[in-house]
């Protein structure tokens, strides 16, 4: 019993960080049709921004891990994305992976390529005893974070003008310019959502694993991307709920697989993605009153 | 039309799509209180005309004035602002946000938070179906209820001009008339309106001029009861033997 | 009538012209730049078979990498010494483990078992549209980097395989680069091709007319799948060892960069990209040995090459989005009728 509470417990909080993630990657599709893989230089750049800062008192580190993710964000925006700016999808797609490669490249430029070590919020490695289960604060700390992150984002694009605008261009970007919503506010701000959304994940990352390294953002982007594929590309909610069903999936699959398939995992997860993509493109979870999307 | 200075003002406008002019040298005006018709087939450039007006497609070659002011190079978003409001042909209206959460977005340029509820509560109180809609997704609104939706979204930005790309497209008979309603109520307001049809006789029945354009020019003006009684009405409008 | 025929193979005579006269320049010069240019002219052979998927059908794949992998894990499994399998991969099937193919039918094996793979993975997915198409091909890319990464058995894992015939040398990759041309060149003149380029520009018109797009996507898709495949074998014999971490998102970016920046819309494209950041790369490659300069070595940091790389990319695509051939072939110098 305290195996399979515990089991949950990682699952929800893998899906935490995957849903995230998957809603950075939903909010630049939204209101540019940019399938952003850069998103992981964000978390890879925060994650050397704390080594850089360790030492330091913590809230310096992390505003210095939030700065560097936001600035890094809109910084690719204006130079790189703005120009493609209604670019058809193809065009975005490959932009966005070079940008990501230039981005890590020239990283690996300044530091090592090799991982390195960092101990950061050691105190959440605690164990802590809830109902008679011993669980790690780590995971308690990360879905915490999560649900106010989920909470506060929903919030902020529910119930502000700013939010509603955002929404607005979401969905029909230039139906949105014509009532008067500004394209180039919109987008800075996804991007700088998305820097915030990537620092968080950073830091719980890196406190999770206690290691940085230059390929630490690939895989929670590639795996978070399917998630927004699978939970529907269209919706915001459905870019979130997909990251978190595959997070969980990720972990329950670990779990639950007969120990010769649990190294394929993945495959399956890919195999999912392409299912989806066959059979309900619009995905698992597509917004109200939308049609197909892709 | 009066001597007094028009609210639009159009002239030689031409428009290009590469090799393909779709409107060639066109002058209209429209003053503060018309409404214009511009009716014509399919691919006749009454879009075209109507998207350049907007700010969504650059002219190739002259100039439009709005209460005096060029409209050239103003961004999209900017345009609404200086008083123009487009519906554009197919509604596009936001179908994941509720009817009232689309009537608050066409609210955008206004910081008057009040006024604009009153406007929205006006706009329910006429429209009673759409307003026991109003947190539903727009979505699933009929054809009829979107197009109305549509114009009311524009309406909020409290617009001096209203422009209307195809309102009765795709839309039965019966709905159609319920839109012209709106169209009528709205000239009484006071917004000058610019409207696009491929329908003739809807648009005579509101219009106080019409442009038949064919082609990418203007083939034949004048009021609708002119136009009526002119023997080369049907010609102008097909374009037979036009240049 | 042979005017007209030269005129209509001309950008196929010129670019295997180019690319032998590349070989023979080459073959002049000592082993370690013949082993840059043999490396060069693989890669050329695995952007020429990303360009007939993604230049006729106008669908990017980022699965092609996938095929080179089965090419070079068929190939190797074939041609390997059974003394070299049973070291490496014990369990391996016995008819596996005993087949000492020679090298020719072994290469051929690897591009048919790519093409076969390219057939089956490819039905259910031509039928995606524009970027739906695209995300699945990555999938294709993941699944097979997972299952052959972990089937142990058959592949050896995360483990290298060592001990292949090293046969892949600069004539060897030039002839295939030369095949890989008149491939891509024959196939894009054909009917279907034709066919499947008039679709790119309006899908809703060729879905009216009643062309069976996926048929056609689907045969361009497989003979992508069979030059790749060629490549990996290629690339398995030039190294004489394979391993599945080659065949994954670095090597991915490097062909897709090539074919974005020489060009995505015609086969001089993909001929000049592979060339073009061949000599790129190696020129990099030289800065970050450096120079001497009065005893001192002023060298570029280490990695500088694969991020200009990616700026170039960019740049491409910011500002001559058709890359260096502008999606046109080599032109007839001549003048138009005689």
């Amino acid at each position: 019993m305290d195996r399979i509470i515990q089991t949950l417990v990682d699952a929800v909080s893998v899906g935490g960080l995957y849903a995230l993630t998957a809603l950075g990657i939903g909010l630049i599709f939204g209101v540019m049709r940019l399938i952003n893989f850069a998103h992981g230089e964000l978390v890879m750049a925060t994650g050397y921004t704390l080594l850089a800062l360790f030492g330091m008192p913590l809230p310096v580190m992390l505003m210095g891990g939030l700065a560097t993710a936001v600035l890094l964000a809109l910084a690719t925006e204006r130079v790189a994305f703005r120009p493609l700016r209604g670019a058809d999808p193809a065009t975005l797609l490959i932009s966005s992976f070079a940008v990501s490669f230039f981005l890590q490249k020239t990283l690996i430029l300044f530091v090592d390529s090799r991982p390195k070590g960092i101990d950061f919020l050691p105190l959440l490695g605690r164990q802590i005893e809830i109902a008679g289960v011993r669980l790690q604060a780590l995971q308690l700390v990360v879905i915490a974070v999560s649900a106010i992150l989920l909470v506060g984002l929903t919030w902020f694009l529910r119930t502000t003008r700013f939010g509603l605008q955002m929404r607005a261009a979401a969905e029909d970007f230039r139906m949105a310019r014509m009532l008067g919503v500004r394209a180039n506010r919109v987008i800075a701000t996804a991007f700088a959502l998305s820097g915030l959304l990537a620092a968080a994940v950073s830091c719980l990352v890196v406190a999770q694993t206690g290691i940085v390294q230059p390929r630490m953002g690939l895989q929670l982007v590639i795996i978070a991307f399917v998630g927004t594929v699978i939970g529907g590309l269209g919706s915001l909610a459905g870019a979130a709920t997909g990251g978190f069903l595959v997070g969980v999936a990720t972990i329950l699959l670990q779990a639950l697989l007969p120990p010769d398939l649990r190294v394929f995992r993945e495959a399956f997860v890919f195999l999912a993605v392409v299912l989806v993509l066959l059979f309900r493109p619009q995905g698992l979870f597509p917004a109200r009153g939308l049609k197909e999307r892709i | 039309m009066n001597g007094a200075a028009p609210l639009l003002g159009v002239s030689g406008l031409s428009i290009r799509y590469g090799a393909i002019e779709a409107v060639r040298g066109v002058s209209l005006e429209v003053g503060a209180n018309e409404v214009v018709a511009i009716v014509g087939p399919n691919g006749a450039g009454k879009t075209s005309l109507l998207s350049a007006i907007a700010g969504v497609v650059l002219p190739a070659a002259g100039r439009i004035e709005f209460d005096g002011q060029p409209l050239a190079g103003l961004a999209l978003e900017d345009v609404v602002a200086a008083g123009i409001a487009l519906v554009p042909e197919g509604r596009h209206i936001f179908a994941t946000l509720t009817v009232e959460e689309n009537l608050l977005v066409g609210a955008t340029i206004r910081d008057d938070a009040a006024a604009v509820r009153a406007d929205i509560d006006r706009f329910f109180a006429t429209f009673p179906i759409l307003g026991q809609r109003r947190s539903q997704p727009a979505g699933q609104l009929s054809g009829g209820e979107q197009q109305q939706l549509a114009i009311a979204r524009a309406l909020l930005s409290r617009p001096r001009l209203l422009m209307l790309d195809e309102p009765s497209l795709g839309l039965a008979p019966a709905v159609i008339d319920q839109v012209y309603v709106l169209i009528r109520e709205i000239r009484e307001g006071g917004v000058a309106i610019l409207l696009v049809e491929q329908n003739a006789e809807r648009a005579f029945s509101v219009a106080d001029r019409v442009h038949v354009m064919s082609g990418g020019v203007f083939a034949l003006s004048g009021t609708p009861a002119e136009l009526h009684r002119d023997p080369r009405f049907d010609a102008a409008y097909f374009g037979i033997g036009m240049a | 009538m042979t005017r007209d025929l030269l005129r209509r193979l001309w950008p196929l005579l010129v670019l295997a012209a180019i690319v032998l006269a590349v070989a023979l320049v080459f073959s002049f010069l000592p082993a370690v730049p013949q082993r840059r240019a043999t490396q060069a002219l693989i890669n050329l052979v695995a952007v020429v078979g990303l360009y007939v998927f993604v230049g006729n059908s106008g669908v990017l794949s980022f699965g092609n990498v996938a095929f080179m992998a089965l090419g070079a894990y068929v190939s190797a499994l074939l041609t390997m010494k059974a003394a070299a399998k049973s070291v490496f991969l014990p369990d391996l099937p016995a008819f596996l483990a005993s087949a000492e193919w020679p090298n020719f039918p072994g290469a051929i094996a690897g591009g048919i078992a790519a093409a076969l793979f390219a057939l089956v993975v490819g039905w259910p997915l031509m039928r995606l549209s524009g970027i739906a198409a695209s995300i699945a091909t990555f999938a294709v890319l993941v699944i097979t980097y997972v299952v052959l990464g972990n089937w142990t058995a058959v592949t050896g894992g995360q483990n290298s395989l060592m001990g292949l015939p090293i046969y892949a040398g600069l004539w060897t990759a030039a002839a295939w680069a030369v095949a890989a041309i008149v491939i891509a060149f024959l196939y894009q003149e054909t009917r279907s091709a034709l066919l499947l380029r008039a679709s790119r520009e309006d899908e809703a018109a060729a879905a009216a007319s009643g062309v069976p797009m996926v048929r056609h996507r689907l045969i361009a898709f497989v003979i992508s799948g069979f030059l790749s495949g060629i490549a990996g074998v290629l690339l398995a014999h030039f190294l004489g060892t394979v391993r599945v971490e080659t065949f994954y998102l670095d090597l991915t970016f490097l062909i897709v960069a090539m074919l974005v920046i020489g060009g995505m819309g015609s086969l001089t494209g993909a001929v000049a990209g592979a060339l073009v950041i061949a000599a790129l790369t190696e020129a990099l490659r030289l800065a970050e040995i450096g120079v001497d300069v009065g005893g001192t070595t002023i060298a570029a940091p280490a990695g500088l090459g694969d991020a200009i790389l990616a700026l170039v990319m960019l740049l491409i695509i910011l500002f001559r989005p058709k890359g260096i051939a502008g999606g046109r072939e080599i032109s007839w110098p001549f003048g138009s009728r005689g």
